[in-house]
């Protein structure tokens, strides 16, 4: 019907052109603002609007301006010789608020605090609900394509998610380091070799000076990214600082093992080479297209000699692009700046990475920007007791056989403790896509924080009423679905909620349109508990 | 199941459903049938409605959770309503409340005392703002309520339920056969001061010593200040009239002014004169006496120009003759093209020149009516647009959802003038065409709702409405429906989702309701105001009108004059009059001792122009350079005990509380702001906190959906920039005026004679009782309820 009475009066006005932030467009009539500029290319943010629904102009997060004032361009329709300004620092200013607005009222993490603490970034809610599972296949093939030496890591790492761990408020954190080297054990045990996969080749090439744990992680990223990689180092045998690291701690034949890996992801090692004395900088230049120097402390010494500034004993080079005042040259790790930690310093590695494969594609080299994530901040007792009814609420799993480490079911038992605490929709959410495009300050509009809770039903929908923006879309699906209960929106203003009528639950409100609410619910408020993560589904794409 | 017990008798669930009908758009009326039966609304009856109707589970509890009317748990015996409009907030309706819930002892949470006989409720105004602060007790109106008269009216209350006899008037449409005359004001804010009483007790004294007089019940007669206000006319002699009457002066009233006609009746009357002159009541009823030269009703009256209120104070809100004899429907013939409406007794019909619509719309249009609504757009344009809409389905709607708080001007001139009303919108149907018509009233005016339904009653009876409007073969039918306690319904596209059985949600306009308003058919909404006034220009001409007021803002505005003033009332001045010239000369200024600070005129979507502004001429466009708009017609005069920062607290408050929660500027972004207030309001301001709130109030204008909204942070905006002192002195954490509660103190001065009042009257025993010795205030149990300082003969309490 409604379709219909478009086409007609699209064939009664026909077409005509507006402009947008200048560009003319030629439209038809009855198309709203907002498709036309996003004909053009132009990315207008929008939250609550599904063309399925029509506008319900309720997130305001999509205004433009026209004539003056501020409008929703989702609900505006194009008017012949309209001109609308939508990338202006003013409107975007706007949107910014709205969203941040949103966000002063958002209970929930997008992340969990241990994945946003984990300086790789692994998802490590997502990797416990695998090997809780008895997925350990999945589980390995997750730590694997996120963590460089990650039998290494398993042993050595400070850890700073279990730090993060809201378990620990409770009780004790999840043993998450000992969960992820009982996966690196177990895949040793078995034999197993497993590759993660890397993208095709690019035709460039990468020459990476040193091969410490930053030179190591950097050279596994650029690899992945299909660059051809060499690593020079001085020593006869690959590893750094790690070759020091007692035997108890890290035995020779695990290292060994696991810089084989990189070097199975193409990596070429060309060991017992002195820069400045075998191997010049100028000479290396002239046979790849970048060079990374992740040389360790010792590397201000030398820096001279190579015709490098040097900033105190240190490298200098651009925080941000990690560039030194050399073209093409770029550093990283200790060389640049002390680094304490090997987590960390293999995070400088994999930034440098970053921007090395930037420089590569003929893109500005940029440090990569950190994940955006809504923070809530401690919980009560009373809000943590919401996820721990989803948790095996035993307290730490002990490994019977301390040396052996977990075995699978214990493995499984300890991964349950785990209290999932992080967003399932995280990665396929439209307000933290939003909020990273629009560089939000969560925190800007302080206010005090609305109380936790979690609505879940076993192998159903999960309902987070704090991660709820009421962009009234589950309510007009489930209206339009004709739902026998269907949701509402109770109550009035700040108050509003949305919930099925007369107390009843969310799922017995959506017993058509369950699926189609989440797919289409912008934020986290809705998902399944069965579904994987949406960060694994593109870490194992 | 057989012999299954049944909560409760769904009969009458059944039976509203029945009346009413079971159309989706029905569940506002009928959650309104169960809310009156009930007092709550019991989840049973609406699973009821649900199974008897199209109404879906989802809307039924979508629509019941969005209106302040209804209530989801049972109440007590009798509603307490405390009115937290503007007028009653600055005169202390807070403390009024605190005192009702230290009386029936609630605790923090409970709205209910333990014997249930008592539930006590906020309410954003009841329109009564000359009476300020306003407790409504069931159908009981109480004004001039202070924390210290709280028990007292309780009492009062009891005492008036559990006496036999109707609070209501019912039969006040009785004007007798005398040619004599008594009038009295019957309007919300007069009865509320007795009016009601006084009129039965005159008619019972008339009646007794048989003199040969009417008692007539007539609208607001303007002068709130002076309610109950009696007028007395003797065909030959200047009307008399009197003020402040009480109810013991209702006969020796009647003994002063006729002479009783029967012989016993005159011996009783005799009698009761000789009674009464021993207890001086005749010299009381001469004090009482108000001469028209006195130069206060001078002053009230001798600026205004009643247009919307033509004949106000003479008309008796629901005798059509009485209108009709007074040009009533005159205006509305000439638009449908037939002779005027005559009386039995009227001589010749006379010359009625017709009117074709597109003429009427001609002269709206050149008279330049604009909106009284507060947008001010101009009336004529809107019917203009709606009349060239194709289709033969358009509406006319009368919006009497008047709910700023600190305005009543809607709800006096529904009451008073439900002819003028009914005839405006009449004009505005013709015009357009429409063949339907709502009047969308506020629930909170019983009164409005009582007297619109009566007079549509007895135009139908007479044939003037229905199948055809005067006769004149134009159907035309009107309907009232009532709000339900939602202040964003007075938005037109809220109004609209309202009376389509929604939630009062604002939609994005374009589409306007002219192009697709109630089901998506044009619809012309205008105030109640504006149609008030259309009769007037159609009878006396375009030019009558456009004499008044200025080159962009023609005619008159009625405005609720009220807060510190002394002469409070419902005024109708020239547009283009000063603020200075209304507050001073028709209001007679702040009490003595006071100081003017600032006008609040336009409510919450208004703003606070401050007395060195007063000489800001009242039309559209200069209130807007000044930061204020001309709103419904609010005007609440602040003097110096009003805090500026409280006053924006407040406005805040009731916008954010009212907010529909659809966008998420107004939703948050007005909470947010809120929060700022309530912290620098308590002392705990930061520094950043001024320039945060007005940045978000300039983003909460500019981003917001609906006008509620858009004009929520005036009152913020305005104060900033006008009192920004008072702002920063409350990051240092003082209140210049005394007023917020967390950043003053009560202290008991030298000159305190130990007289033992206050430590009698403190409610918390703050003040431990030292006779003729100097008090002392226990700051930490002192919770400023201000009732030592009202009560200190000495001016011993200081307050700082």
């Amino acid at each position: 019907m409604k379709g219909q009475v478009t086409t007609q009066s699209a064939d009664k006005v026909g077409s005509f052109t507006v402009t947008i932030d200048g560009v003319p467009i030629k439209v038809t009539a009855g198309q709203t603002v907002l498709s036309a500029a996003r004909a053009l290319g132009i990315d207008i943010p929008t939250l609550c609007y599904l063309e399925k629904c029509g506008p319900l102009n309720t997130c305001l997060v999509c205004l433009v301006k026209i004539n003056g004032k501020l409008v929703p361009s989702c609900g505006t329709k194009a008017k012949p010789g309209m001109t609308v300004e939508s990338e202006t620092e003013e409107v975007h200013e706007a949107r910014r608020t709205a969203l941040e607005l949103l966000f002063s009222d958002h209970v929930g993490d997008c992340l969990a605090p241990c994945q946003r603490l984990c300086p790789l970034g692994l998802n490590i809610p997502s990797m416990l609900r695998q090997i809780r599972g008895g997925q350990s296949e999945e589980a390995l093939q997750h730590v694997r394509s996120t963590l460089p030496l990650a039998g290494v890591l398993g042993r050595l790492c400070h850890h700073p998610c279990e730090q993060g761990c809201r378990r620990g408020t409770w009780d004790d954190p999840a043993a998450i380091r000992d969960l992820e080297l009982s996966m690196t054990d177990l895949e040793m045990q078995a034999g197993g070799q497993f590759t993660p996969p890397s993208k095709p080749a690019s035709g460039k090439s990468v020459a990476i000076i040193g091969a410490g744990p930053c030179g190591l992680a950097a050279a596994y990223y650029l690899a992945r990214h299909g660059h051809a990689v060499t690593v020079v180092d001085r020593h006869p045998s690959a590893g750094g600082s790690l070759r020091n690291v007692a035997e108890a701690d890290l035995p020779k034949n695990i290292l060994d093992a696991e810089i084989s890996r990189v070097a199975r992801l193409g990596v070429e090692f060309k060991l017992g080479v002195q820069l400045g004395g075998d191997v010049r900088l100028d000479g290396l230049a002239r046979g790849f297209d970048a060079i990374l120097l992740t040389t360790g402390e010792e590397t201000g010494s030398q820096a001279n000699k190579l015709g490098l500034t040097t900033a105190g004993s240190n490298l200098k080079a651009d925080p941000n692009t990690c560039l030194t005042s050399v073209r093409k040259v770029f550093a990283a790790g200790s060389a640049a700046k002390p680094v304490k930690q090997l987590v960390r310093a293999m995070a400088e590695g994999r930034a440098a990475a970053e921007c090395v494969h930037l420089f590569l594609n003929g893109e500005a080299p940029r440090r990569p920007e950190k994940r955006f994530s809504s923070i809530m901040g401690r919980l009560e007792r009373g809000e943590l007791k919401e996820l721990l009814r989803s948790a095996n609420m035993s307290g730490s799993v002990t490994p019977c056989d301390r040396c052996a480490g977990f075995t699978r079911q214990e493995a499984a038992l300890e991964a349950s403790r785990c209290l999932h605490c992080d967003c399932r929709s995280s990665g396929d959410c439209l307000l933290q896509h939003y909020a990273q495009v629009y560089g939000v300050d969560a925190s800007r509009f302080r206010a005090e924080r609305k109380s936790f809770s979690q609505v879940r039903q076993p192998g159903g929908v999960i309902f987070e009423p704090g991660k709820c923006i009421l962009c009234g879309i589950c309510v007009k699906l489930s209206e339009l679905a004709r739902e026998p209960l269907g949701l509402t929106f109770i109550g009035r203003g700040f108050e509003a909620r949305v919930a099925a009528p007369f107390g009843r639950t969310i799922e017995e409100g959506l017993k058509k349109t369950a699926r189609e609410c989440v797919e289409h619910c912008p934020t986290g408020a809705l998902a399944f508990e069965e579904e994987v993560s949406a960060d694994v589904n593109r870490v194992n794409s | 199941v057989k012999g299954a017990a049944i909560p409760f008798d769904l009969t009458v669930t059944d039976e509203a459903v029945q009346r009413i009908g079971s159309a989706p758009e029905a569940v506002l009326p009928i959650l309104q049938a169960l809310q009156d039966h009930y007092g709550y609304l019991p989840e049973d009856a609406l699973k009821r409605v649900c199974e008897k109707t199209q109404i879906t589970p989802a809307s039924i509890a979508g629509v019941a959770s969005f209106y302040d009317m209804f209530r989801h748990k049972p109440a007590g015996k009798h509603l307490v309503r405390v009115c937290r409009g503007t007028a009653c907030h600055v005169n202390g309706a807070e403390r009024v409340e605190d005192a009702l819930r230290r009386e029936l002892n609630l605790e923090e949470g409970e709205d209910t005392d333990h014997a249930g006989r008592f539930t006590v409720e906020q309410v954003a105004c009841l329109g009564c703002c000359t009476l300020a602060p306003v407790v409504r007790i069931g159908h009981s109106t109480f004004g001039h309520s202070t924390a210290e008269k709280v028990p007292g009216i309780l009492r009062e209350f009891s005492r008036k339920a559990s006496a036999l006899g109707a609070t209501h008037v019912d039969d006040e449409h009785s004007p007798g056969g005398g040619r004599a005359q008594i009038t009295i004001g019957l309007g919300s804010c007069c009865m509320a001061k007795g009016s009601d009483d006084l009129f039965r007790a005159l008619r019972d004294s008339v009646s007794k010593s048989g003199v040969n007089v009417s008692v007539k019940g007539v609208g607001c007669v303007g002068m709130c200040h002076r309610t109950p206000l009696i007028e007395i006319t003797v065909p030959g002699k200047a009307p008399t009239i009197y003020s402040s009457l009480q109810l013991t002066q209702a006969r020796p009233l009647v003994n002063r002014h006729f002479r009783s006609r029967g012989l016993v009746q005159r011996a009783a009357g005799l009698w009761t004169r000789v009674v009464d002159t021993l207890l001086d009541n005749q010299d009381q009823v001469a004090s009482c006496e108000l001469s028209p030269r006195e130069p206060e009703v001078g002053a009230f009256l001798g600026k205004q120009v009643h247009i919307a209120t033509e004949h106000f104070g003479e008309l008796a809100p629901l005798d059509l003759d009485e209108y009709v004899a007074h040009d009533g429907f005159q205006a509305l013939a000439r638009c449908l093209g037939i002779p005027a409406p005559q009386l039995t007794q009227s001589g010749q019909p006379a010359a009625n020149p017709s009117l074709s619509p597109e003429q009427v719309i001609e002269m709206i249009s050149t008279s330049g009516l604009r909106g009284r609504g507060g947008a001010g757009f101009a009336t004529g344009d809107k019917w203009r647009m709606a009349r060239k809409q194709p289709g033969p389905d358009k509406y006319v709607i009368c919006n009497g959802d008047e709910g700023d708080p600190g305005a009543f001007m809607d709800r006096m001139l529904l009451e008073s003038f439900p002819f003028r009303i009914i005839e405006g919108l009449a004009i505005a149907a013709v015009s357009i065409g429409a063949h339907e018509g709502i009047f969308y009233i506020r629930h909170e005016y019983p009164l409005a709702v009582k007297r619109i339904n009566a007079a549509l009653k007895i135009c139908q009876q007479r044939g003037w409405l229905g199948e055809s409007l005067l006769g004149s073969g134009y159907a035309l039918r009107l309907t009232i429906q009532q709000g339900a306690g939602a202040f964003v319904c007075g938005e037109e596209t809220a109004l609209l989702a309202s009376l389509e059985g929604g939630r009062g949600m604002p939609r994005l306009r374009p589409p306007y309701p002219i192009e697709q308003g109630l089901w998506g058919k044009p619809t012309v909404i205008n105030n109640v105001e504006t149609l008030a006034v259309v009769p007037w220009i159609i009878r006396n001409g375009v030019k009558a009108f456009a004499a008044y007021g200025t080159a962009t803002s023609k005619g008159t505005k009625v405005f609720a004059l009220a807060g510190n003033v002394v002469r409070g009332g419902l005024i109708e001045i020239p547009m283009g009059m000063s603020l200075r010239e209304i507050v001073e000369d028709i209001g007679g200024g702040v009490r003595p001792g006071r100081k003017f600070k600032a006008v609040q005129i336009g409510g919450p979507s208004g703003g606070c122009v401050p007395a060195r502004l007063a000489d800001t001429p009242v039309d559209f466009e200069s209130l807007r350079e000044v930061g204020a708009i001309m709103g419904s017609g609010g005007l609440v005069v602040l003097d110096d005990s009003a805090c500026m920062v409280d006053i924006a607290r407040y406005f805040l408050d009731f916008t954010q509380k009212q907010s529909c929660g659809k966008c998420t500027f107004c939703r948050i972004g007005t909470r947010r702001m809120l929060e700022i207030l309530e912290r620098l309001c308590a002392g705990k301001g930061q520094p950043r906190d001024l320039a945060d709130l007005e940045g978000l109030a300039n983003q909460v204008g500019a981003g917001s959906l609906c006008g509620l909204g858009k004009t929520a942070p005036n009152p913020v905006l305005t104060t900033l920039r006008y009192f920004r002192d008072e702002y920063e002195a409350h990051l240092q954490g003082r209140c210049p005026a005394g007023k917020c509660p967390a950043l003053i103190k009560y202290r008991v001065l030298e000159n305190c004679t130990g007289c033992t009042l206050c430590a009698q009257r403190c409610p918390v025993d703050a003040i431990p009782m030292t006779p003729y010795a100097r008090h002392v205030i226990d700051t930490e149990k002192c919770t400023r309820c201000d009732s030592c300082r009202q009560v200190c003969p000495y001016n011993a309490i200081e307050v700082k």
